[in-house]
Formats: C-alpha cells, structure tokens, sequence
C-alpha cells in the first residue's frame, strides 16, 4: 500500500517538476525565475534536513487536529442525527459554516490568539471539521431498516445501539471518510502556517517565497507530499485493520 | 360457555362477558402517498382467536400494508383497526438482518429474557440451526437468515406475530415442521402468517384471510383451513376442496 502510493506520488511529483523544466527551456526563463535541475539538487541537499523537522512539525500537528476533529464530528454527527430540532439546527450550522471559507477567517484566529501552536491547530481543526461533520451527519442519521427493525419492534433501541449499528453498517464509508479528511487537516495546518505562523513547512514555503527561492519551495512540496502519504498510508491501514475485523 | 382448559388464558371475563383474542378492521381504505390507485377500499376482516391463521393474496395487493397497518408501523389510513386481549403486537419480515458484530447466538442471547434460554434451545433444535449459530448473520444461507430472524422474535414478549414470508427460502419439509412446533410451543399466541403457498396455508392454517383486488367487494374472504397439529396425517380431498375454496375467494 506504502509502496502504490510513494510510487504515485513519485510519478507525479517528477512529472510536474519536468514540466517545470520543459517551460523553462522552452521559453527560456532564467534561473532566477525557474531554477535548473543542479541548482533544485543542490538546495534541496542543504535544507532537506531542517525541511523534515518542519514537515514533522507540521505533520504531528495536522495529526493532532484530525483526531480532534473526528472527535468532535462523531459527538456532534450523534447528536445531529436526529430529524429534531437540534439535528436541524446542527446540520443548518454545519452547512452555513462549511460554505464560509475557512481562510478568511484564519487572520481573526491569528489577531486573537497569535501565531503558536494553539492557532495553527484551530484552523487545522476548522478546515477539516465542517467536511467530516457533514459526512457523519449524513453516515449516521441514514437508518438501516433491515437491522433496525426488529430493535425498534421490541422497544431495545436506544442511540447507543443506533448509532452502533449505522457505524457498523458504514464502516467503508466511515474509513473513506476520514482518511479524506486527512488531506484536509494536513492542508489546513500548511494554510495556517502560511498566513502567519512562526513554525512548520508553510511557514518555510512563506520565507522561500520571500526570497523567491523556488528550489526551496520545490523541496517543501516534495516533503509535504512524502510525509502526507505516508500519514494516508497509516490511516488506510488502520482502515482495513478495522473493516478485516468487521467481516470476521 | 364450555371451555377446554387451554383455551382459558385466551379469554377473559370482564363483567360477565367473555371476552376473546381478536383482531378486527373494519372499513379501511389507503392509498400510497403520492400515487393515486387505493390499496384498500373499505377493507374489512377479522381474525379471532389464537392459533395459526394466514394471510393470503397476490403479490402487490397489499398484504404487507395490511400486516404493517396492524402492527402499527402504518398510519394514515382510515378506517379502524381494533385488537382484543392482543396487546403485544410483532412484525417480522424476511428482509431483516442481524447486526454482524457477533455471532447470531450471542445477538440472540442479548435480546431475550433471561428465562428464555430452554426454550431457545428448542426452536435452535426444531428449525435446524444448531451448527451455525456461532456463524455470523452474512455467513448464512436465505433460509437459515430467516429461520434465524424467526427465532429471535419468538424469544420476545407478543401476543400476535405476524410472519411475513419468514419461512421464505426454507424447504418444504422444514416448514411443515416449523409451523407445527410454533402451533405446540405457542397455543396461546395468535400468529398470523403471509405466504404464497397455497397447500402450507391449507393445511396448518385456522382462519385465512384472503385478499382480492381492491375493485372487488367485499375487498377479503374468509376461508377455514385444515388447520392439521401432524405434517402427515390428512385428507386429501378435504385439504383439495379448501385449496379450492381459496383459489375461488381470490
């Protein structure tokens, strides 16, 4: 699985970096603009080093707020299930939130709470919550009738055992789901570290963009895509981990 | 009124009138939401008394709605469906499931009583699924899912089951045998049960009900079954002539 998805990224990664080159020598851009293949090698050997730290400080984050986020998405999706009030309320919430972009609001969180590590989570949080949260929603307030039934019948049914049957029922497109949103939180993270973090690899891509430096922000790239695949490898293990045991 | 011993748990005597297991509709029309054909119009039909009785009719004429509106998971409709001295009322169908987190053994130990457990055992033993009750519900053939569902609704408190197409998928033989262990094991309960075969319906059945088309009236009839207590021990011309009468009221 690691090696499909490391393969893959290799492949797409190599082809837009040649296509780079290829738009360099064609209209033939100097390297101040597009840096040449030597040049790309030889930054990438001296800031590969602090590049992996800030990819694993951007990671370990990202990770962090994903878990969050499943949290929350599952203890407010359980609640939102219902065709109440509340479940209106929530899921009309979730939707008005969702279509509001979480970006523009990033620079409020950044004058409020700074530029640590508390902001960088949140808006890692935000920008994959509303997705999760709505895909939850949708998961568990779909009943499933066939197993439901004879639950309801006998008066045994309680939201406990409800939302135990939908996960369960669900449980490919749970995994789907929230290895999804991984992407998401990873994204979120870069995009908090871009606008005005003091840490990680957007705010390393930010300083290489300062100094137009595309050979640096050629190697972040690589990183990102190095370290978010294997973080989906991770999950998706753990994915098949969980569905093997479900069909046992 | 002389009554046999058994059947005293079936009646009741409230001011000196015996009162006796009974579900009753009178008058009921439906029509699906959104469509315009009526399933029912002024439908009415008793079942009375427990035992094994049947509801029979073509597919598409609304047996299922009838079952469901009897249960309670139908409203909408008008008329009036009464019940007396049925105050349990349970519907199992042949598209039910069992959660696959467990095997069907444990999934049916965590919902019955905890008397429940000798007669579990002797439905496991009668409708044949003592080798696969480790197995998980998707691990099992049709008829042993519905056997399985069957077995698990038995287990719960009801006065009235309705068995919709439960024995589908189950052989002949198993079925016969099947039915007379519910009429042994549960002569106090009324089950009311929708197949579309026509001999099993004959011959184990007390009261059919047999549903026609909703531009014929009256919309149901009522046939007397053999209502046989062996598989074997019959006769033939008889279990013809209420096959016959069934084939006519439909």
């Amino acid at each position: 699985m690691l090696h499909r998805r490391i393969q893959q990224f290799f492949l797409v990664y190599f082809l837009g970096l040649l296509s780079l080159l290829l738009v360099k020598y064609l209209l033939n851009l100097s390297d101040y603009v597009i840096p040449g293949p030597v040049e790309i090698w030889q930054t990438c050997k001296s800031v590969f080093a602090r590049y992996v730290f800030n990819v694993l400080d951007t990671l370990w984050i990202a990770v962090v707020g994903h878990i969050i986020s499943i949290i929350l998405a599952f203890m407010v999706g359980i609640l939102g299930r219902h065709n109440s009030w509340i479940g209106s309320l929530i899921k009309a919430t979730a939707y008005s939130i969702q279509a509001y972009p979480i970006v523009a609001v990033a620079p409020i969180i950044f004058i409020l709470l700074g530029d640590g590590l508390i902001t960088r989570l949140l808006i890692a949080v935000m920008i994959c919550y509303f997705p999760l949260l709505l895909s939850v929603i949708g998961i568990l307030s779909e009943p499933v009738d066939s197993i439901e039934h004879f639950y309801v019948s006998t008066k045994r049914m309680n939201w406990r055992l409800q939302v135990r049957i939908r996960a369960y029922e669900n449980i490919n497109k749970l995994t789907t789901v929230i290895a999804g949103s991984a992407t998401m939180a990873v994204v979120g993270t870069i995009i908090a570290e871009f606008i005005a973090a003091d840490a990680g690899i957007g705010y390393s891509i930010r300083t290489a963009l300062y100094q137009s430096d595309l050979s640096k922000i050629l190697t972040a790239l690589f990183l990102i895509g190095i370290g978010t695949s294997l973080y989906l490898t991770g999950l998706e293990w753990v994915g098949n981990v969980i569905q093997r045991k479900c069909q046992i | 009124m002389k009554l046999k011993k058994r059947q005293i748990c079936w009646f009741s005597n409230i001011d000196g009138y015996l009162i006796v297991m009974q579900i009753e509709c009178h008058d009921i029309s439906y029509q699906y939401p959104q469509t315009d054909a009526h399933v029912f119009e002024h439908l009415s039909c008793q079942v009375t008394g427990p035992g094994f009785h049947a509801l029979f009719g073509q597919s598409g004429l609304g047996k299922t709605t009838l079952a469901r509106m009897i249960a309670g998971e139908l409203t909408g409709y008008s008329g009036q469906i009464q019940s007396r001295q049925i105050a349990e009322v349970l519907y199992a169908h042949n598209m039910e499931r069992f959660p696959g987190w467990a095997g069907i053994g444990d999934m049916m130990a965590s919902t019955m009583q905890a008397s429940g457990h000798d007669m579990l055992n002797e439905l496991v033993n009668a409708f044949g699924i003592q080798p696969v009750m480790n197995a998980r519900f998707s691990q099992l053939s049709l008829g042993q899912k519905n056997r399985a569902n069957l077995i698990r609704y038995l287990l719960q408190k009801f006065d009235l089951l309705i068995m919709d197409e439960s024995l589908a998928n189950v052989d002949e033989t198993t079925r016969g045998r099947i039915i007379i262990t519910l009429k042994t094991l549960f002569p106090e309960k009324c089950f009311l049960y929708i197949s579309h075969n026509m001999m099993e319906i004959a011959k184990f059945c007390n009261q059919i009900v047999v549903l026609r088309s909703p531009c014929k009236h009256p919309q149901t009839s009522m046939i007397s079954g053999q209502n046989l207590m062996t598989e074997n021990n019959f006769v033939m011309k008889d279990l013809e002539q209420t096959m016959l009468e069934i084939v006519h009221a439909s």
